[in-house]
């Protein structure tokens, strides 16, 4: 479990930093492909089977291939030569790092402390089976359930919405800003 | 280090590289990906304290979670495309109409 851990953990953070860093939108794209399939893998050492595999179903399935989708059809070829900002890089890793070092010795105490007081060490053993995340979301949390489906539908009407072509537009500048009011 | 404790700094890290990389990348569709990324992290620090009070309450969280991200992605790159539509362009330093 902790092995685990670590070395997901590890790549997950590798990959992360790929998908900052890297020039090509496209090699961040499968950066986070990497990302979201070792955060699949801690999730799985942590016992939450169920979330390890709809993270590979969900994220590293469907989110990605929208946006490797979208990546494709804008062809994007000649961005982003401009310069990379090397002063908004560096003070924005430094207020990062900054951060990170201060917060993480006041939280990290806190969690070893809640650890020891919860089973002497041993931790619970709560497996988040397909069945028990099921038995939870349709006994307690249906009504957000219900309202999560209302999300998603709102979602898939809201994208067509967006993305229909205006026709009969005379510049397709006024037509993309003003579309939405006259459709 | 318990694992627990190791799951909470691997969220921060996470999390802050996300957040670096919203405030750096110009390209509109790698900012979009490092949302995806700071909900991620968000997503392993329920994971852990979930585990650690021995509910699952915080793994129902991180569902719903997941849900709201599929909706958002579907309506973020819809924007993004018609962004794309009017100024052919998805770089955030270009879209500054509203910029006095």
């Amino acid at each position: 479990m902790m092995i685990s851990a670590i070395v997901f953990g590890s790549i997950a953070v590798a990959a992360a930093l790929g998908v900052v860093l890297m020039r090509n939108p496209l090699f961040s794209a499968f950066s986070l492909v990497v990302n979201l399939l070792s955060v699949a893998a801690v999730y799985a050492s942590l016992d939450a089977h169920f979330l390890a595999v709809s993270q590979v179903v969900v994220y590293a399935g469907a989110i990605m291939v929208l946006v490797l989708f979208v990546l494709m059809l804008l062809n994007l070829k000649n961005e982003s030569e401009a310069p990379r900002g090397w002063l908004k890089m560096t003070v924005a890793s430094c207020g990062a790092l900054l951060l990170f070092t201060s917060i993480l010795p006041v939280v990290l105490p806190a969690v070893e402390m809640l650890y020891r007081d919860s089973v002497g060490g041993e931790g619970y053993l709560v497996e988040g089976s397909v069945l028990a995340i099921g038995r939870l979301l349709y006994s307690e949390y249906v009504p957000q359930f219900e309202l999560s489906s209302l999300v998603l539908l709102v979602g898939v009407v809201g994208a067509v919405m967006l993305t229909r072509k205006q026709s009969s537009d005379p510049s397709p500048r006024e037509g993309g800003l003003l579309g939405g009011g006259r459709s | 280090m318990s694992v627990y404790g190791l799951c909470i700094a691997l969220s921060m890290a996470l999390f802050l590289i996300g957040a670096v990389g919203v405030c750096v990348r110009r390209n509109a569709i790698v900012v979009f990906m490092c949302i995806e990324l700071m909900l991620n992290a968000v997503n392993i620090a329920f994971v852990a304290f979930s585990r650690l009070h021995g509910g699952l309450d915080g793994q129902v969280a991180v569902f719903f979670v997941m849900v709201i991200a599929a909706a958002e992605s579907a309506v973020g790159l819809a924007i993004i495309l018609s962004v794309f539509r009017s100024f052919i362009s998805v770089e955030t330093s270009d879209v500054s109409e509203l910029k006095w």
